[in-house]
């Protein structure tokens, strides 16, 4: 009864917060259409599988007209239906990258935390050696390596962030180990195995998932990075900054070629951030008695 | 701990970093076989049985058909020699040594740049945001420090470009200095400029005036861009520090012990919000090179990043491998420099 | 200024009616509810009370640290015939608001910054917290003389200057001549050589205890024809005449360097007069590597280095251990010889109090329910509530401890009437409806209580 309570007097922090609510709602919208395109394009008036299909009978961009609400980019594509289609992948590997980096980051800066010892300091240099390089530079020096496609990229992404969460991991694992419970667990004879697992890893998580939450934008926006700058060969797959980089060479006559796949990606990030700090309001309690 | 010591102790810890990097280098080398190690020593403009020549003696110099350690240990060998193999990209082909030395000054005039305009913009607003809370002008600074910390970098350039280039006409936003101008210019040649290798400072050594102040209006949204896409995580940092400072006893006792409250504030308070600050300052040294690398694209400006999005559109695998180890190196200094000044601000962590 | 003297002691400060609230999320606390309080030149005034006495928030109105929610309804605290808070009570008239708080409170640091700091000052609770981690130790004792009284530093330089070592061998003799008046003859000497500044750096060389005579004499001959340079000389000049610094823009960081430089010679001079080891060594080192006995001194350094007329001191032993607590109430026992300085020393500790204080003011609940001599409130405690607090300390005889039934109340929603009504074993009716008023029972006793109505 009372986690049940918990959870409703959660929520209720949550939805007190105007601007948590607005980046929610936000959210949600890009999620919806990323499962409307997944599941029936033609229900945002996507009738062609292949939306970055090129027509070269009117490459030029052209402005926003009732044909085309958003306009068009070089060559020919209808931005509105692009973007659609685009948020769609974008959102699709984000999730990917941010849900196995924590995972793996997490799970590695659990053992790594509670364990301790050698095993600590080596899994710590290691990520001082991942946290040596800027995080773009890996990021396209791996997807290189991997062939250039946009499952390198996720995999690239992966590598370069699980890091991140091996020390945030690690950090809250070693104030959590001081506390009692975790003393009685162990003389208990519970085995650690277990420990890590039941007592350590929930106590863990809600601060990795608001800063799951948080990345969600920052990956998206590092994702499309990548791609703008031409990690991608291959130009079947929308996605946001690419998009931008084809209307890069018509920004002097066609600036809305860059601005909206460019709006469409900050508006995100935006939403999520502001999400974010509303759920942080929620689990951080120094925060909620105020 | 004295300060020499730690000094000390963070140059050894700089040292192995570097040695990890290279571990990690070598091991991306080698993820697709030899093939890579192979492509980035191979000198691309030789053919035919010259070439085969080559590869034979590359197999045997790097001793490509012995254990892995052993391949590492010629390699690193190699590199600490100078040598890093070749690149082979439309602005530049040749080894890859030389091409650090023409690109890498002009990255780092750039980054610097953004780095000095960071701390001036940022540290006022961040003060000020936090001293004057919930003013309109905090307000202000802090809905557009959201926004810009949302934005992708490329959209930063393109809302700089679009403003100052396209609509006000006021800035340049392509190549470092007027390619007219330029044309003529002996010292000048691709982009690259001699003898140091960055463009508006041989333009003062050249006496040219006249380019000088082009190549400075040319640099200037480059490093705008940088410093913009930077600066809001910093001002969102100090502003957090400050006012968790504010709060402090130390504060307080400054004030009753009459303190004007300039220096309250500018002295006791900001010192000790700054120095988080500095320390996450790794941070944003990482953004502001993985930074140049979509700011010097965007704006053909001839750094280490034009470089390498040059290597990752041409396949130079060479190209690639050499910017991941410079970027490296460049950040493990930077951090080891940040490292010391934090030290020297913070007088507790010299443990 | 009126000069209030009951018997032969001088009223210096005085508080009357002062009633303070905190406005909060979770409601208004009322933290003080009509404080009437007197201190006299010279004495030490004790405030004893539980924690929510509001004892700490009525130091901090004295100086006027409070924060930007405290709600200042009605009162007056009378220094040097000017009622320091004045523009706070008009603000907060009718109701709160809280940017002309803000205001009032901006004006108020205005005004005080020549009082804090060199007539009143503060040393907080704890010291760790209390001094700037990032800064060096001697600097924070040399800026509290810097920002107040620049004067002296730039005569004490100018003083090393102008003396020869003549100077130096004659007032060797006047100190070893006398040993009764050699002050004055120093005075004197000095007057008539113009050398003003130096008689306290000779004097802290001449009375240490912790050196031979023989050093004491090679330390005073040096402190003979010190080096200027001929750039800084008038601006030096300046500062000793007019006491305020120039403010010409690069040069001014130069000479306040200089100025610093001597304030850190100063609070060597302080920290050693406070009994802390290699005081030299200290002025350079970080709060972090001194213990919390050192570091309250330092603190204590901070508030005594101008010499000033009320030292407000906010439980200075709680945060130290017992061995170290003994040392810093002996030092204020002395400091009191020393500098003529009234103290008010606010503690939940009366054994504490009774060591050093002259007289006990109790507090409970935002009021001041006792007040007399300390020998009078521990013999003949008046109001249950210090009676309740007396049975309360622990003795080495092993007498009963009896802890005080009931809790001290919610400041959000205070008890009509008599704050301790609740839980006052002789609570009578008129109790639970009025607020008792200050009854005076000679010899300075005060109580606020309905029991000594009667008697006058």
């Amino acid at each position: 009864m009372e986690r049940y309570s918990e959870f409703r007097y959660s929520l209720k922090i949550f939805f007190s917060n105007p601007t948590a609510v607005a980046g929610f709602i936000i959210f949600m919208l890009y999620v919806i259409d990323a499962l409307i395109v997944q599941f029936d394009p033609r229900l945002l008036g996507i009738s062609n599988p292949n939306v970055l299909q090129m027509n070269f009978v009117n490459p030029i961009p052209q402005p926003p007209s009732p044909k085309h609400p958003l306009g068009t980019t070089y060559p020919g594509i209808d931005l509105l239906h692009a973007i659609e289609a685009a948020i769609r992948f974008d959102l699709y590997y984000s999730i990917i990258v941010v849900l196995s980096g924590a995972a793996l980051g997490a799970v590695l800066g659990i053992i790594s935390g509670y364990v301790g010892g050698l095993l600590d300091d080596v899994i710590m240099r290691i990520t001082d050696i991942f946290f040596a390089i800027p995080y773009l530079v890996l990021a396209i020096a791996i997807g290189f390596v991997l062939g250039r496609t946009y499952e390198s990229m996720v995999i690239g992404l992966v590598i370069v962030w699980w890091p991140l969460y091996a020390r945030y991991a690690r950090a809250q694992t070693l104030s959590i180990k001081r506390m009692p419970f975790i003393d009685a667990a162990k003389i208990s004879g519970v085995r650690d195995l277990k420990i890590m697992f039941k007592h350590i890893l929930p106590n863990v998580l809600p601060p990795i998932f608001v800063q799951i939450s948080l990345d969600l934008g920052s990956i998206m926006v590092i994702f499309s990075v990548l791609a703008f700058i031409g990690l991608i060969p291959n130009a079947s797959i929308p996605e946001l900054g690419y998009l931008t980089s084809l209307g890069l060479s018509y920004i002097e006559s066609a600036p809305w070629a860059v601005i909206f796949p460019g709006l469409a990606i900050t508006l995100f990030a935006l939403a999520v951030n502001l999400m974010g700090d509303g759920l942080r309001d929620v689990i951080d309690p120094r925060r909620r008695s105020s | 701990m004295k300060l020499w010591l730690f000094i000390l102790k963070r140059i050894i810890y700089a040292i192995i970093t570097l040695i990890g990097l290279t571990f990690m280098v070598f091991a991306l080398l080698h993820v697709g076989g030899n093939n890579l190690l192979l492509a980035t020593y191979l000198n691309p403009r030789l053919t035919g049985p010259a070439r085969e020549e080559m590869i034979k003696e590359l197999v045997q110099r790097f001793h490509l058909n012995d254990p892995i350690y052993v391949q590492y240990f010629y390699w690193l060998k190699a590199l600490l020699s100078g040598n890093l193999g070749y690149t082979n990209t439309p602005i530049y082909s040749g080894p890859v040594t030389t091409a650090i030395v023409l690109f890498l000054p002009n990255t780092v005039m750039l980054t610097i740049v953004a780095a000095i305009l960071i701390w001036i913009i940022g540290i006022p607003l961040g003060v000020y945001s936090a001293v004057k809370r919930d003013s309109i002008g905090d307000h202000t600074i802090r809905v557009i420090t959201f926004t810009l910390y949302a934005m992708p970098i490329y959209l930063i350039a393109v809302i700089l470009i679009l403003i100052f280039g396209i609509y006000l006409k006021i800035l340049p936003y392509s190549f470092p200095v007027n390619p007219i101008l330029a044309a003529s210019l002996p010292w000048y040649k691709n982009g690259i400029s001699y003898p140091t290798h960055i463009v508006p400072l041989d333009a003062l050594i050249h006496g040219n005036l006249i380019v000088f102040w082009s190549a400075l209006r040319h640099a200037i949204l480059p490093s705008l861009t940088l410093a913009l896409a930077i600066v809001a995580g910093v001002i969102r940092l100090l502003r957090a520090q400050m006012l968790e400072v504010l709060e402090q006893d130390y504060v307080r006792l400054a004030r009753a012990k009459g303190v004007p409250e300039k220096v309250v504030i500018n002295l006791h308070a900001r010192r000790n919000a700054l120095i988080p600050v500095v320390t996450s300052y790794g941070y944003t040294v990482a953004g502001l090179l993985g930074g140049a690398v979509v700011v010097e694209s965007i704006f053909n400006y001839p750094g280490i990043g034009y470089w390498t999005t040059q290597a990752l559109l041409n396949d130079d695998v060479g190209g690639i491998m050499a910017a991941t180890l410079i970027f490296g190196v460049v950040f493990v200094m930077a951090s080891l420099i940040l490292d010391i000044v934090y030290a020297i601000l913070d007088p507790r962590i010299r443990y | 200024m009126e000069e209030n003297k009951i018997g032969e002691k001088e009223k210096i400060l005085e508080i009357k009616d002062l009633e303070v609230k905190f406005v909060t999320r979770r409601g208004i606390f009322h933290a003080l509810n009509g404080v009437d309080l007197e201190l006299y030149r010279g004495e030490v005034l004790g405030i004893a009370g539980e924690s929510g006495s509001g004892k700490s928030t009525l130091l901090l109105t004295i100086s006027g640290l409070l924060p930007s929610n405290a709600w200042v309804t009605n009162g007056k605290i009378v220094y040097m015939g000017e009622n320091l808070i004045q523009d706070l009570v008009d603000a907060g008239k009718p109701k709160y608001n809280k940017k002309r708080n803000e205001k009032a409170f901006k004006k108020l640091n205005e005004k005080l910054q020549n009082i804090r700091g060199t007539k009143i000052s503060i040393v907080f609770q704890d010291p760790m917290t209390a001094l700037n981690p990032v800064l060096q130790v001697g600097y924070q004792i040399a800026e509290a003389i810097y920002y107040h009284n620049p004067s002296i530093l730039a005569k004490r330089i100018l003083a090393r200057y102008k003396a020869t070592k003549d100077d130096m061998r004659e007032i060797l003799k006047i100190l070893k001549s006398n040993k009764e008046d050699y002050t004055e003859k120093l005075l004197e000497y000095i007057g008539r050589r113009n050398l003003e500044g130096l008689e306290e750096q000779v004097l802290f060389i001449w009375e240490r205890n912790d050196l031979h005579d023989i050093k004491k004499e090679k330390l005073i001959m040096s402190l003979a024809g010190e080096r200027v340079s001929r750039f800084a000389l008038p601006f030096l000049n300046q500062v000793a005449k007019t006491n305020k610094v120039p403010r010409i823009p690069i040069l001014s960081r130069f000479i306040k360097r200089i100025l610093i430089k001597e304030g850190y010679r100063k609070a060597v001079e302080i920290l050693s007069i406070l009994n802390v080891p290699n005081p030299d060594k200290v002025v350079y080192m970080y709060p972090h590597e001194l213990s919390g006995g050192m570091r309250q001194r330092v603190a204590i350094a901070i508030a005594l280095v101008n010499n000033p007329e009320i030292v407000l001191l906010d439980e200075p032993t709680s945060a130290l251990d017992v061995t170290v607590q003994a040392q810093v109430l002996d030092l204020v026992k002395n400091l009191r010889k020393k500098y003529n300085s009234s103290f008010i020393f606010v503690s939940h500790d009366l054994s504490v109090l009774y060591e050093v204080t002259d007289r006990i003011a109790v507090m409970y609940a935002g009021r001041v329910v006792e007040v007399g001599s300390k020998e009078e409130i521990v013999s003949n405690p008046l109001h249950p509530y210090t009676q309740s607090l007396l049975r309360a300390v622990p003795t080495l005889e092993g007498n009963e401890v009896s802890p005080i039934p009931g809790e001290v109340p919610d400041m959000r929603n205070p008890p009509k009437g008599c704050m301790f009504h609740p839980r006052c074993p002789f609570a009578m009716d008129i109790c639970k409806v009025q607020t008792p008023p200050m009854y005076t029972l000679g010899n300075g006793h005060k109580v606020a209580c309905f029991l000594y109505g009667e008697r006058k």
